[in-house]
C-alpha cells in the first residue's frame, strides 16, 4: 500500500499469484525462483518517499522546497489505522497506537543493514508471509509485550540503562532502530501530545459559544416575536438595536467556530474530535440558531449576483463541518440534515420562480414542503417560519390556487 | 503545560529529495550534455545548454567545464560583481528584485557575464516551458550560477497565478549574490523554496566566495556518510567552511564533476539501508530531540569523524545550528495566516455598516457625513477604518509574496470580503483625499491595494447579470457597485465650478463639459443597471448637490436621459423601490 500501482503493477500481480496458491509449499517454491529484489526495491524506495515526507510533517517543517519537490512524485495516500503488533525476531511483542508512528514504524523495522543484504531479504519477507501462524503460537507463549508509550520520552540513543525505560530500549534494539529512526517516533508522539493541547484550548471556548448562543435563543428571538416578525426577517431588516447586536453576536459565533474548522483543516485536533457528543450536539444548536441570520446577510446584500446561489457556493465551511458531524454520528444519509439552510432554499425558489414562472419548478416547491412538514413535526424547524408577517408565509401565499388547495402543507399553513 | 519540543528535519527532508529520481535525471542530463559538447569542442570559457523533455517533467540543464571554475570565479578577485544600479537600464530583467525596502543588490560579475552571453536565447528556452509539465533546471558550478539567475528571471512572470513553480537544482555552483539579494529572495518564501544547491564535501568551488556572498536557497550538504538539508544563511557559512575535506591545491576539477554522479547514485541507495554513523558519545538519553537531530545531521555530512580537520569545536556548532534552527521555526510559524484577525475586520465591517444606516436615516449618506465629520460616532469610524486598511494591505502584499497560498485563498474564499471592503470604505479615502483639495482621485490617489482588489474582481468576475428583481428590491441597502463612483461626484463638482467660473479659459470650459457630458452617461448608465445606492439621492448628499448646480448652468431647455429622469422628484423614490421605468 506504501507504493503506487504503477510502479509495481506487473510484479505486483505475480506476487499476488504466489500468495493465493493453495499449498504453502507450492507458494514456497514460486517465491525461489522469483525476482524479488527488484520488487522489494521499489515497494521500498517508494515507501521511504512517503515515510519521509511524513516525518518532515511531524516535525514542524517549514520549509517549502518540500512542497516543491512533492509536485514531482506521486505519494501513496494510504496510512494505517488501529493497533499494530510487530513481532520482533525473538518473540518478543511491540505494541503501538499512534498511526503516525506506525508508518514511521513500518519502514524502519525493515531496512536492510548492507546494502548486500537486499535479494537475501527481499526473498526472507516474502517467505515470512506464511510465517505467521508459527510465529505468533510462539510469542503468545512467552507473554513478553512492550507498550511503546509514552512515544515523546522515547529514548534517543541505544544503550541507556536506566530500569525504567531499559525494556523499552531493548525493544527498540530489537527492532534495530537507529536514532534517527527513534526521532521520527519522538516527533509522532509530540504531534499527538500537541493535538491534545489544542482541543483542551478549544474546550475553553465552550462557555463563549454557550454565552452568545443563549443571547440569540432567549434574548432576540424573544423581542423578535414581540415584533410579529421570525428572526429571519427580523434580522434581514436590521431595524432596530437589537438586530445590530444580533449581528455583532453572529460574527463573534463565527469566529470561534471558524477558527475551531481551521485547526480541524490543518489536522491539528486529535482525530477523534468530530466525533465528540458533546461538539455534534453544540454544533447542530449553533447551526440551526445561527444560519438563518448568515443566509439572512447573503441575501439581503446581495451576495448571490457575485457568488452565485448560497448552497452552491456562498456556505461558510463552519456549517457543511457540522452538518457532516452530525450525520456522521447518527448515520443519516449525507445532505439530509438540511434543514437549517431552509431559508436558502425559499430565496432561490423565490428568484427562480420570478424568471421562470411556476411550472418548472413545481417539482423543487414539492419537495421543500414534504421536507418543511418533516422538519417541523420533529421540531427540527422553528415554528416562527410560518408566521403571518414571515417571507415564506407570504411567498406561499402567493403560489397558484390549485396548488396550494392540494399542498401537504396547506394545514401548517392556516394555522 | 509542557515546552513545545523542536525538532530538527534537514535529514528527512534530504532523504526525501535524495529518495526520488530527480536528482538522478537532473545530473544525467547534465552529464549527457558533457558528453555531447566534449565529442564537439574543446574546454572553453562559455556555457552550453539544452532542453531535455522527459515524460514527466522538462529539464532545462546548463553546463561549463569544471576546470574553469575556480580561475573564472576566483579571477578578477573573484569580489568582481554588478550592482543591481547598474543593470537597471541594460539588463532590466532582474528590477523586479529591488523593493522600496531594500534597493540594491550585487551579483557575481563572472556569473553574470554568463548569463548574459545566452541572453539572446532566453526567448527561446522560455516557449520551451509548457506549463502543464513540472519543470526542472539545473547546472554544474558555473552552469549552476546560470541556471539560478535564468530561475529568478522568470519569477517576475509568477505573480498571483496559478502555474506550478519550477525547481532549479545546482551542483558545486558558487555563491551568486550578497545580503541583498538573499533578503529580496527570502521575502518571498515561494521563490527561496525553489532553490536546491547540491554541494559535496570534496568541491572547492562553493567555497571560494565565503566572503561578501550569502547563500540563499536549500542546500544539500553531502559526504560519503549520508547528506543532509540546510536553511538558515549563517549556518550554511559556517558548515561549508567546516565540512570542506580537500585541499585546493591538488583537487582535480573532473574528479570532482564525477564524484557527484557517484554521490548520487550511492546516496539513492543508500536511502534503504540502516544509518549506521556513529555518535555515541554526543547522544544519551538526555539530549533533546532538536540537538539530537541535529547531530544526526552533522554526522551524516561527515563532520563528526574521528580526526576532526580543522581547529573546529563541535559542540560550538551544535549550540549555533540549534539556536538558530529553533529560532527560524519560531519565525516561520508566526508567518502571515490571512484567517488570523479576519474575525475583527468583520466586526469593524457590521460597525461600519450600522454607521452607514444611521446616516441614512438622517437623510444625508454615510460619505457626506463623515466628509463633514462633525460627532463622537464620525471619529469612532476613523478608528474602524483603519483597522480594516491595515488588515487588507497587508493580505495583499502577503498575496503576492505567497502566490500558491494566500493568493489564491484571496481570489475565492476572501474576494468577497475584500469587494465588500473596497465598496464601504474607498468612498472614505475618496472624502479624505477631495477634502484636502487635491485632484484626479482615480489616476494620482489610488492606493494600490484598491487597484489590485478590483482587478482580482475583474478576472474572477462572472458576465453581469443585468438588472433583476431582486437587486432591484434591494438597492436600499446595497453598496455603490463602482467604488470610485464619488470621486466621479467630486471630479463632475469641480468641472461645474469651472464651466461657471469667470476666470478659466475657453480650452477648460470645453474639456469641462465634455467631462460633464461622460459623467452623465455614466450616472444614466449605472443607474440603469440598478448599480447604484439610491443612498445618492438623499436630500443633503454631494451628487445632489452637483445635480443643483448643473441644472443651474445647463438651463431649463437643456434636455439629456438623466436631466429628465432626474427633474422628476418622484423618480428617487420609484429608483428606491425599485420600480424606476427607464426610457
Amino acid at each position: 500500500m506504501l507504493a503506487p500501482i504503477s510502479s509495481i503493477k506487473l510484479e505486483f500481480q505475480k506476487v499476488l499469484q504466489f500468495l493465493n496458491a493453495k499449498s504453502v509449499n507450492l507458494a514456497h517454491a514460486s517465491i525461489d525462483t522469483f525476482d524479488s529484489s527488484n520488487f522489494y526495491m521499489r515497494v521500498m524506495k517508494n515507501a521511504s518517499s512517503v515515510v519521509s515526507h511524513a516525518a518532515c510533517n511531524l516535525m514542524g517543517n517549514t520549509n517549502l522546497l518540500l512542497e516543491t519537490v512533492s509536485n514531482f512524485i506521486p505519494l501513496s495516500p494510504y496510512k494505517p489505522f488501529g493497533t499494530y503488533v510487530f513481532c520482533t525476531g525473538n518473540g518478543k511483542l511491540v505494541i503501538l497506537r499512534n498511526p503516525d508512528a506506525i508508518l514511521q514504524l513500518l519502514f524502519y523495522s525493515s531496512q536492510l543493514c548492507r546494502e548486500e543484504e537486499c535479494t537475501d531479504i527481499a526473498h526472507r519477507s516474502l517467505q515470512q508471509h506464511f510465517g505467521y501462524e508459527n510465529d505468533l503460537q510462539e510469542s503468545f507463549q512467552m507473554l513478553n509485550e512492550v507498550y511503546l508509550e509514552p512515544l515523546e520520552q522515547l529514548p534517543l540513543s541505544s544503550d541507556s540503562t536506566i530500569s525504567d525505560i531499559a525494556t523499552i530500549n531493548s525493544a527498540l534494539n530489537d527492532l534495530g532502530l537507529s536514532t534517527k529512526a527513534r526521532l521520527c517516533l519522538c516527533a509522532a508522539g509530540e504531534l499527538e501530545k500537541r493535538k491534545t493541547r489544542n482541543k483542551e484550548s478549544i474546550d475553553l471556548k465552550k462557555p463563549d459559544i454557550e454565552k452568545a448562543m443563549k443571547y440569540l435563543e432567549e434574548g432576540y428571538r424573544s423581542n423578535c416575536e414581540n415584533r410579529g416578525l421570525g428572526c429571519y426577517d427580523a434580522f434581514k431588516l436590521q431595524e432596530t438595536h437589537n438586530d445590530f447586536n444580533a449581528n455583532v453576536k453572529r460574527l463573534e459565533l463565527a469566529g470561534i467556530w471558524d477558527e475551531i474548522i481551521e485547526m480541524l483543516k490543518r489536522y491539528e485536533l486529535p482525530d477523534a474530535f468530530e466525533g465528540l457528543r458533546d461538539w455534534v450536539l453544540l454544533g447542530t444548536r449553533y447551526r440551526r440558531l445561527v444560519e438563518p441570520l448568515d443566509i439572512a446577510n447573503y441575501y439581503k446584500h446581495l451576495k448571490n449576483e457575485d457568488t452565485g446561489a448560497y448552497m452552491i457556493r456562498g456556505r461558510p465551511k463552519r456549517y457543511r463541518f457540522t452538518q457532516r458531524w452530525r450525520e456522521h454520528v447518527e448515520k443519516m444519509p449525507v445532505e439530509s440534515s438540511g434543514e437549517s439552510c431552509f431559508w436558502a432554499k425559499v430565496e432561490e425558489l423565490r428568484i427562480k420562480i420570478s424568471s421562470q414562472g411556476f411550472d418548472p419548478i413545481k417539482e423543487e416547491i414539492l419537495q421543500l414542503e414534504a421536507q418543511v412538514q418533516n422538519w417541523i413535526n420533529y421540531e427540527e424547524l422553528d415554528r416562527d417560519v410560518l408566521l403571518e408577517k414571515s417571507t415564506f408565509k407570504k411567498w406561499w401565499e402567493g403560489l397558484p390556487r390549485e396548488h396550494k388547495l392540494t399542498s401537504h402543507i396547506k394545514d401548517l399553513m392556516v394555522s | 503545560m509542557s515546552q513545545t519540543q523542536y525538532f530538527s528535519n534537514g535529514l528527512e527532508l534530504a532523504k526525501f529529495v535524495v529518495n526520488n529520481d530527480i536528482l538522478q535525471h537532473a545530473w544525467t542530463a547534465i552529464t549527457e550534455l558533457c558528453k555531447e559538447t566534449s565529442q564537439n569542442e574543446g574546454p572553453s570559457s562559455s556555457v552550453k545548454f539544452r532542453v531535455f523533455e522527459l515524460p514527466n517533467y522538462t529539464i532545462i540543464a546548463f553546463f561549463t567545464w569544471p576546470a574553469n571554475s575556480i580561475d573564472f570565479v576566483q579571477g578578477n578577485g573573484g569580489r568582481d560583481s554588478v550592482t543591481s544600479s547598474t543593470l537597471k537600464d541594460s539588463f532590466p530583467l532582474f528590477n523586479f528584485l529591488c523593493t522600496q525596502a531594500n534597493p540594491n543588490f550585487s551579483i557575481n560579475k563572472p556569473a553574470f557575464h554568463l548569463f548574459s552571453s545566452i541572453f539572446g536565447v532566453l526567448p527561446f528556452l522560455k516557449s520551451k516551458i509548457d506549463n502543464s509539465k513540472p519543470l526542472i533546471i539545473t547546472g554544474n558550478s558555473l552552469g549552476g550560477s546560470v541556471a539560478t539567475l535564468f530561475t529568478l528571471s522568470l519569477f517576475e512572470n509568477f505573480k498571483i497565478s496559478t502555474t506550478k513553480l519550477p525547481l532549479c537544482i545546482t551542483f558545486g555552483s558558487p555563491l551568486i549574490g550578497d545580503d541583498g539579494l538573499q533578503e529580496a529572495i527570502s521575502n518571498y518564501p515561494t521563490w527561496n523554496s525553489c532553490f536546491l544547491h547540491v554541494v559535496s564535501d570534496q568541491d572547492p568551488v562553493p567555497r571560494v566566495l565565503i566572503n561578501g556572498y550569502k547563500p540563499f536557497g536549500t542546500f544539500l550538504l553531502c559526504s560519503e556518510l549520508g547528506c543532509s538539508c540546510f536553511e538558515d544563511p549563517r549556518t550554511i557559512l559556517e558548515l561549508l567552511m567546516a565540512a570542506y575535506s580537500g585541499c585546493p591545491e591538488n583537487q582535480d576539477p573532473n574528479k570532482v564533476f564525477e564524484s557527484y554522479g557517484t554521490f548520487v547514485e550511492h546516496l539513492n541507495r543508500k536511502v534503504l539501508c540502516k544509518d549506521t554513523t556513529d555518535h555515541e558519545s554526543l547522544i544519551d538519553w538526555t539530549t533533546q530531540p532538536l540537538q539530537a537531530g541535529i547531530i544526526t545531521k552533522l554526522a551524516a555530512i561527515g563532520l563528526l569523524r574521528s580526526q576532526p580537520l580543522q581547529n573546529i569545536d563541535i559542540n560550538i556548532i551544535i549550540a549555533n545550528t540549534a539556536r538558530r534552527e529553533k529560532a527560524m521555526a519560531i519565525l516561520n510559524k508566526q508567518a502571515f495566516d490571512p484567517t488570523r484577525g479576519l474575525n475583527e475586520i468583520k466586526i469593524n465591517m457590521a460597525y461600519l455598516e450600522h454607521y452607514k444606516k444611521l446616516s441614512k436615516d438622517e437623510g444625508v449618506g454615510y460619505y457626506d457625513r463623515y466628509k463633514n465629520g462633525i460627532d463622537r460616532s464620525d471619529i469612532n469610524v476613523v478608528g474602524y477604518m483603519r483597522g480594516l486598511t491595515c488588515y487588507w494591505e497587508d493580505m495583499i502584499d502577503q498575496a503576492e509574496k505567497r502566490p500558491q497560498t494566500v493568493g489564491a485563498s484571496l481570489r475565492t474564499r476572501s474576494l468577497f470580503g475584500g469587494t465588500n471592503y473596497r465598496r464601504m470604505i474607498e468612498p472614505l479615502d475618496i472624502a479624505d483625499y477631495y477634502k484636502a483639495g487635491k485632484q484626479d482621485y482615480k489616476n494620482q490617489g489610488r492606493s494600490k491595494h484598491y487597484i489590485i482588489l478590483e482587478q482580482l474582481l475583474k478576472e474572477t468576475e462572472k458576465p453581469s447579470s443585468g438588472p433583476n428583481e431582486l437587486k432591484k428590491q434591494n438597492v436600499v441597502s446595497i453598496l455603490t457597485e463602482d467604488s470610485c463612483f464619488w470621486a466621479h461626484v467630486e471630479e463632475a463638482l469641480i468641472s461645474c465650478k469651472l464651466l461657471s467660473s469667470g476666470e478659466s479659459s475657453d480650452e477648460e470650459k470645453d474639456s469641462a463639459k465634455k467631462k460633464l457630458i461622460e459623467f452623465e452617461k455614466y450616472v444614466f448608465d449605472s443607474m440603469k443597471n440598478y448599480a447604484v445606492s439610491s443612498e445618492i439621492f438623499l436630500p443633503r448628499s454631494s451628487f445632489m448637490k452637483w445635480w443643483g448646480k448643473y441644472r443651474e448652468i445647463t438651463g431649463t431647455s437643456y434636455s439629456s436621459s438623466l436631466t429628465n429622469l432626474l427633474r422628476n422628484d418622484k423618480n428617487y423614490e420609484a429608483y428606491a423601490n425599485g420600480s424606476l421605468e427607464f426610457p
